[in-house]
Parts: C-alpha cells; structure tokens; sequence
C-alpha cells in the first residue's frame, strides 16, 4: 500500500509539472474504528476508512486549495483536483507576502510509531478490554460510559519543488471509561493512550476506577465554600491548560495578532515558574511524533520553557513567512508537548491522597469546558469534573461538587505552582473532528498550585 | 446507485437486521474564503462523496462508512458486523419510534447558489469589506466566507426515499483592538438571517458595510472604556449573545441522549431529569422555547432528519414550563420505557448527522424564544433601574450538567435609571441555568427577534461538527453576578 501512495503522489507530480502547475500534495488516510458505551451498553460501533488529499496550488504570491475525499484507484479524479487548484489560483489576489513552497532535500519514511498489532485490534477485543476494565464495578444505578477509539493514520507529502517525498504512518488508540451514577449524576473516569498493544493495561484503568468509586459511593458529598484553594491538578486537566497554552501563549502567529499573553519582547525573559521546563519532544513516541514537519525541516527537540523562562515562540511556516521571523519546524499536524516533571514521587491518586498535608487539598482531574476569557492576560475558565476530591488537612478526604476555577495562565504556572510530581503520564488530548490525528501530551501525573480562586460552586451534582 | 443500495438493504434485513439505513452523498462542498488584514490567508474548496450505512442488530447499532462505493458489499457487511459485536453487550434493545415512510425531496431556498459565482466576485465582495474595516484603532480585521453545498439522498429498510439538497451560507466580518493597558478586545458581525433564502443573495454590500462601521466604532468605544464592574444587577442580553446563551443552556439541555445519559463520556449530560417533564419551572412565565425546523431560512431547517422524519416545530418550554425535547426515533422509546409512561409522543425530527461518515446523533435544529410582550430594547432600557446591555460571543462555558455558566462577551454597556451611561470592556456574567431563566423580567416583541446561525457546534464521538439556527429576542435577567 505504501508503495501505491507514493507511485500516486510521483504520478500528481508529474501531471501537475506537466501542467505547469506549482503545487504541494498532502495525503491523508485514516482506518478509524470507534467503540462508544452508554448506559452499559454498546452504543455505536463504527468503521470509517476515508482517503483525504490536499492540493494547494501557487501562482507567485497567490495560494489556493482544493481538498477532496477520494481513492488510489481514481488518479483520474485526483488530477481534475489539481486543474481545479490550478484554476483557482489563478482568481485569488496575491498575498503581501511571498509563501514558502517546501523543498524536500531527501526522501523520507518513518512508520515507527506504527504498530501492526494496535492496528490490526478487532472490535472483541475492545470489548474485552472493557469488561475487564470495569468487572465488577458497574452496578443498577453506576452505568459504563466511555469510548475506545483506535486507528492508523498515514501521511504523505510531495511538491513540485522536488521529487522527494514524506511519508509518515501511526498507529494510537484512546481509551476513556466513566462511571456514573444515573440518578445522583456524578461521573468518574480513568483514562488511558496507546501507540502500541503493549500498551494497553485494562488492570491499571480499573485500579484508578475502583480507588475513585469507592470514594464516590460512601463519602458523603458538600458544597465547597467560595474562597482560595490549593488545588492538585491531574494530567488531564494538565493537558487541558497547555493545550490551551500553545494556542494563547508561544504560539508566534497568535502573539503577532495580539492573541497571547506572551509579549514578542519576552524572549528570554522569566514568565513562569523555576520549575516550568516544556518542551516540543519529537522523539517521543506517546506523542505520535512528526520527525519532520511539512516544509521538510527535521525537528528536534525545542526547549519552549527553561525554568520558567521563555525561550522561543514556535512558527508555522505562513506565520513566519508573514510576519518575517524564520521557521521553527512547527507546520505540524500536531506537537509532541512535554512538561518536565518535578521532585515530588507521587505517581498515583492512591499515593497522592496517602501524602502527609498540612493544609486542604482540591484535587481536580479534568477541567471541563474552558474558554478563554481575556487572552492578552492568559485568563480562562473551566469547571472541575470526572472525580474531584477534597483532600483535608487531617488525613481524611471528602468528596465535592464541582466548582468553577476563572483563572490566568500566568497564576497557574508562575509562582503559586508549589511542586510536580517526578512520574509523568501520557495524556491523549485526540480530538475526533475532521481527519485522524492522534495526540498526546506528556506531562506530570499531578501538579500542585496554591491559593486560586474559586469562582463559582454547585450545590448538587 | 439507488437500486443497488436498496438491494444491500433489503441483503441485511434478510440476514437478520432489524433496521438498516443508508445516506449516500453524491457530493458535499465547502467552500471557504479567510481575509485578515488584506491577506487572503485561505481560499480552499473541498469535495466529499461516499456512503454511511447503519444497521440494527438484535437492538444494537453498527456503522461503517467509506468513499469507495465500489464495493458496496462488504461497506454494508461491515456495518452489520459492527453491529453484531455491539449486540453482545446491550441492556436496553435499541427500539425504533414509529414512522411513516417518505418519498420526497428537499431544497433549501436560494436565490443565487454561491457556488456558480465567480472566485474573483466572491474576493471583490471580502476586499472591499476589509478596505472599509481598514480604519483607526483597527489592528486586525478579518473578513470570512464559508459556502457548503450538499446532496444527500437517504433510504432505509422502511421504503423511505428522501434526496435533500442544501446550500449554506456562513458569512463574518470582525475587527480587533489594542487598548491602553496593551490588551485585545473585538467586535464582530455575522448577519441575522432575515430574509425567505439562504443563498448568496445574503450577502448585501450595504448591509455589511453599515455593520462594519457600527463595529469599528463601537470597538473603539470599548478600547477605551472602564472595565466591567463586578456586582449584581439586571443582564439585557442581545441576540448577538442571547442565541448563545440559548444553545448552551436550553438546546444542549434538552437533547434527550444527553438527558439519557450517552454523551456523558465526552462533553456531558444535563440537568433535567425525565421525570421533570411537565414538571419542572425551567423559567418564567416569559420563557417560552421551541424546536422549529421548518423556518423557512436556516441551517436549522433541513426538510427531513437523517433518520428520515420530517422537520417539525416542537414546544421545549411552555410559559416557562419543561415539556418537550430534541429527539430522534431511539431516544423516546428508551425514555418512555425508563419512566415507565409516554411523555413523548414520537421523534421531534431531530437526528442528524454531519457528514456521510458519521451516525446521526440529536441535534438542535432551530432552537428558539418566542418574541414577548415587553416591548423594543428601548422600551425595555427606560425599564430597567440597575443593568447592563451585553452582545457578542467573546468566551462560553458551562458545567458539565448545563446547570452553571459563565459568560465573556465583546461589549456592556451600563444602564442606570433607564437610560444607557457608557461601554464597559472585559464584560461578563454567570449564573445557574435554571435560577437564571425563572429571574427573566423582560422578553423584547418581534423588532427585537433575530435568527442567528450556528456553523460550528459539536457534539458527539466521532465528533461532529453541525450548523443550526436560534431565533431569539432581546431578553432581561435579574440579579445577576458580572464583572468574574
């Protein structure tokens, strides 16, 4: 197969060069499959197999593109998309800019985050990893939820510029199972993200489910009372803010637009925390890596943040090419985030709620629903959700409603953040609109940050 | 193409499927057209065509899409094998409400379908727009047009026929600014959707150019306001945030799979338990909240659902009384059942699904508020002691029940002793949902009523992106917490 996709992209290109058609192909094919559970049951069951390409056609400082869903078998169709890319640029004004069409000085295939046995899981065997996960737990008013959600992804790129081609193959699955009380509605999940089989650890889901029913089904729920909290954030809700972070923060593109907190004249300059390392790891696997980004340019390891100092915004391509600043190897699908951990040993909840504590503790493992409130301050808001505990001072722990935290960045992650755990955890941050693209953030298994404000506060579930 | 997909129908049911469907998209188009700052930083059109079928087996679904429908065959056997795998964990067997078969077409109104104008046109059309946006205080100025055209024609194992063909128009003009204390702040404009057609002809020169003025000036106005106070006090929400504040707190609400349970996985569940049908005081006696898919010009408006039900209007909330949901055919037999009584009377017409390669799941379809009786927003202003007007979507977010809120929007301006006193920026407000409609004091007549459009709302896993409609009025809040 991999042969017949390059063999089609070298026949576009050959087509498009004949046309005199300065042109750019992305190929995108996704097998995707999709287990979702509701209310215990098997709620859908799908298989969505669908081939993407992206033509993009240049004409000097003018750009335009045409995109279709199509087959390898229909090259005839695919070249009418590169007449019609053609046609349309020739109708586009041009940019005040020139854009970057990518030069591939080598041929390159990577299929290392692919892994034939994650790729080839059959749909009994998602269920069984299921019934594993939740034995025992579910009961007439606490009903499995959840999705398994694994596929293959493959990209590959040519351009007129060059014959060389990119090709890139993964394979990733992502597991998230909630448990939920239909009639009190509280929710608890465990989740987990696989690159590969081996990956796949039902036993640890249910231990993380088990630990957090038990709370949830004997201590007696409360209001918490508006005020400040030290809270002890889980890798989900990690992932949530440096999500949103790479959107309003060290992204060049939004900082040029006025869209981040981060001022183009803080380079080098102390914005977090010491203890903020972030990174973009492309050797890291759990990230499902681009060891090239689409320009051809090889990634390396891109310090973001070094002990709490800015180091460099990251720039796709057409934002560089815009606004005059070079190329960071970012015209990626995704990046591969990692947060450095920290000193504390604290790898699980079980061992986070057994930590001697001087104080409360607000743990909360995922934050639903932020938005961004005032960019240029890096303020957010979001509700806790999914298992949130009060950890009291005298050893005991309480479970509360969810709470609403509206809150900056730049407090999260600047002085008030008191410690990371050492252990780190991947967190699958896939979102399953449009094209496969399996994404993950390594980060601390929890951090913890003092005194924030809690903003709001449910009297029920 | 027909005849030999209603031959893999007919294939399935004989092996032993209750149901089966299939949605064949000939062709979808979108069309999508960004201008910032005179750049056209994204002119891109994009073709899909292909099939989704879904099938019931001994009461569970399977789905299996491709667009390879060279092998019809095994596209179909693979949804029924899907569907044998789910079958073996099922604890309630998925029933399907009753309905009558169709054979119709469906065509959404359009003068002039903006995929026979030309490029050039369309780009003259953005450019003369950002020239006009082009003033003092302007740092960023976005001009976006999105064009989808779509065929779907639909069939399933009950001898239904259904061909729709779609055209949408999803046009917006922005604008942003840089205050004092170097933070931004923005004001768009997308157009209420006035007129009887959706197409091109949408897209007035004279409209857009006023709009563009009017938010260029009051974009300024907020550069240099005070910020927000923080206090209590009455909200007058315009549409321009109100058909937000609808859809997050009444549409997704009132979706009955949310209700039941099926999308607490992802983007969660609702409040409303089903026993409060008929029962719960969702509002005041103000409030009065409806599904209506057949307005004659809305993306909300679609002729028939994916499960091939045809489009209804459908009380939600009664003088401020709970009495309806957004369903398709599953969801009401499994309400019905778990409260042991009929509190719905069939499906509302409201399963869609975004694309051929994803299951039609509820989805608003035009989730609106009736006009009231309370006059123009000048009238109801001069009423007001203590208030702010609010417009814009700047930011939304809400818990995870839809029982709690908390809202950002592009402009406030303070209202004190009936009259306006001056813009605000950083304007926000919260609430409870349910406390927060029964403090509604005031609903604006039919010059207050606008439909705006939705393109991007989500929902479901495979996500599902879908476009839809709310036609509301300008309406008052008391006692509510802003400035957080």
């Amino acid at each position: 197969m991999k042969e017949l996709i390059l063999q089609v992209l070298r026949d576009l290109r050959t087509y498009a060069l004949s046309k005199n058609v300065e042109a750019t192909f992305f190929y995108h094919e996704e097998e995707s499959c999709l287990m979702r559970f509701a209310n215990s049951a098997i709620s859908l069951n799908t298989n969505e197999h669908l081939i993407r390409l992206e033509i993009t056609a240049f004409e000097g400082r003018k750009r335009a593109s045409y995109e279709m869903i199509t087959d390898l078998n229909k090259l005839d169709e695919m070249k009418q998309g590169v007449d019609i890319a053609a046609e349309m640029v020739k109708h586009v004004q041009p940019l005040n800019y020139q854009p970057t069409v990518p030069v591939y000085w080598e041929t390159f295939i990577d299929e290392s985050v692919f892994d034939a046995a994650l790729a080839g899981i059959a749909s009994e065997e998602r269920l069984e990893y299921f019934n594993q996960a939740v034995a025992g737990l579910e009961t007439d008013e606490i009903k499995l939820s959840g999705i398994f959600s694994s596929g293959v992804s493959t990209t590959a790129q040519i351009n007129t510029r060059s014959e060389h081609l990119q090709y890139f193959k993964s394979s990733d699955a992502q597991i998230s199972i909630v448990l939920a009380h239909i009639s009190l509605k509280w929710e608890v999940i465990a989740e987990q993200s696989a690159q590969k089989k081996t990956d796949l650890n039902p036993l640890g889901v249910r231990r993380d489910l088990t630990f957090l029913l038990e709370r949830y089904r004997h201590d007696t729920p409360q209001q918490l009372p508006l005020g400040r909290y030290n809270i002890v954030f889980g890798s989900a809700a990690i992932g949530d803010l440096l999500n949103m972070m790479n959107y309003i923060g060290f992204s060049g593109g939004s900082m040029k637009r006025g869209f981040s907190f981060i001022a183009g004249d803080q380079v080098g300059q102390k914005v977090f925390s010491d203890k903020f390392n972030l990174t973009d790891d492309p050797t890291r696997l759990e990230t499902f890596p681009f060891q090239r980004d689409h320009m051809g340019i090889s990634r390396k390891l891109f310090p973001i943040f070094e002990n709490g100092i800015f180091n460099a915004f990251t720039w796709l391509q057409d934002d560089a090419d815009e606004f005059g600043a070079s190329p960071t190897g970012h015209t990626v699908m995704h990046k591969s985030l990692v947060l450095g951990g920290g000193d504390k040993e604290v790898a699980t909840l079980e061992e986070l709620v057994n930590l001697p504590r001087e104080n409360d503790l607000l743990y909360i493992p995922f934050l639903h629903y932020m938005n961004i409130v005032n960019p240029s301050k890096g303020l957010i808001t979001a509700s806790s959700r999914f298992g949130a505990l009060l950890l009291k001072k005298d050893g005991s722990v309480a479970v509360p409603y969810n709470v609403r935290i509206t809150q900056s960045l730049l407090d999260i992650f600047g002085d008030r953040l008191a410690w990371l755990s050492r252990p780190q955890a991947v967190n699958n941050t896939s979102m399953s609109y449009g094209a496969r693209n399996p994404t993950a953030i390594v980060v601390p298994a929890f951090i913890q940050v003092n005194d924030l404000e809690i903003s709001h506060s449910n009297s029920t579930y | 193409m027909r005849k030999k997909l209603q031959k893999q129908i007919d294939r399935l049911m004989v092996a032993g499927a209750t149901s089966v469907d299939a949605r064949w998209y000939p062709v979808e188009e979108t069309s999508q057209l960004l201008m910032w700052n005179g750049n056209l930083k994204n002119a891109s059109s994009s073709r899909e065509s292909g099939i989704g079928v879904r099938v019931l087996y001994k009461g569970a679904w399977g789905f299996s899409a491709s667009s390879d429908i060279g092998n019809l065959k095994a596209l179909f056997d693979k949804a029924l094998d899907n569907a044998r795998v789910a079958a073996e964990r099922v604890t309630f067997p998925v029933r399907l409400a009753g309905k009558v078969p169709i054979r119709a077409s469906f065509i959404s109104p359009n003068r002039i379908d903006p995929f026979t104008v030309p490029l050039a046109e369309k780009i003259a059309f953005m450019k003369e727009l950002d020239v006009q946006l082009n003033q003092t205080g302007v740092t960023q100025r976005i001009c976006e047009l999105i064009f989808i055209r779509k065929q779907i024609v639909y069939l399933d194992s009950e001898e239904s026929e259904i061909e729709k063909n779609i055209v949408e128009v999803f046009p917006t003009i922005q604008v942003m600014g840089v205050d004092a204390q170097g933070e931004s702040h923005s004001r768009k404009f997308s157009p209420s959707l006035a007129g009887a057609t959706r197409g091109w002809e949408t897209l007035d020169p004279q409209l857009f150019s006023e709009n563009g003025a009017r938010i260029v000036r009051e974009m300024n106005e907020v550069l240099v306001a005070d910020v927000c106070p923080k206090d209590e006090r009455s909200v007058i929400l315009l549409p321009g945030i109100m058909y937000l504040q609808t859809h997050e707190t009444i549409g997704h609400a009132l979706e009955l799979d949310r209700i039941l349970g099926y999308e607490l996985a992802y983007a969660g569940g609702s409040f409303v338990k089903l026993s409060d049908f008929g029962e719960l005081r969702y509002g005041s006696s103000k409030l009065t909240a409806r599904a209506n898919a057949t307005l004659p010009n809305s993306p909300g408006s679609f002729g028939y659902d994916d499960d091939g039900v045809p489009a209804q209007d459908n009380v939600l909330i009664d003088k401020g009384l709970l009495v309806g949901a957004i369903t398709g055919r599953q969801m009401v037999e499994e309400a019905n059942d778990r409260i042991g009584k009929t509190i719905f009377n069939g499906s509302s017409g409201a399963n869609r699904a975004t694309a051929l390669y994803r299951v039609p799941i509820e989805r608003m379809t035009n989730i609106n508020i009736d006009p009231g009786s309370d006059g123009s927003l000048a009238e109801i202003v001069k009423n007001t002691e203590k208030g702010i007007i609010l417009d814009g979507d700047k930011s939304w977010s809400i818990g995870s029940n839809r029982e709690q809120f908390h809202f950002a929007t592009d402009i406030g301006w303070l209202v004190k002793d009936g009259k306006v006193t001056g813009v605000v920026k950083n304007s926000t407000y919260k609430g409870e949902t349910v406390k927060f409609y029964n403090s509604l004091s005031a609903v604006g007549d039919t010059s207050t009523w606008e439909v705006r459009s939705v393109d991007n709302c989500g929902k479901g896993q495979p996500n599902q992106i879908m476009q839809l409609g709310h036609g509301v009025p300008v309406c008052r809040f008391d006692n509510v917490t802003i400035g957080e």
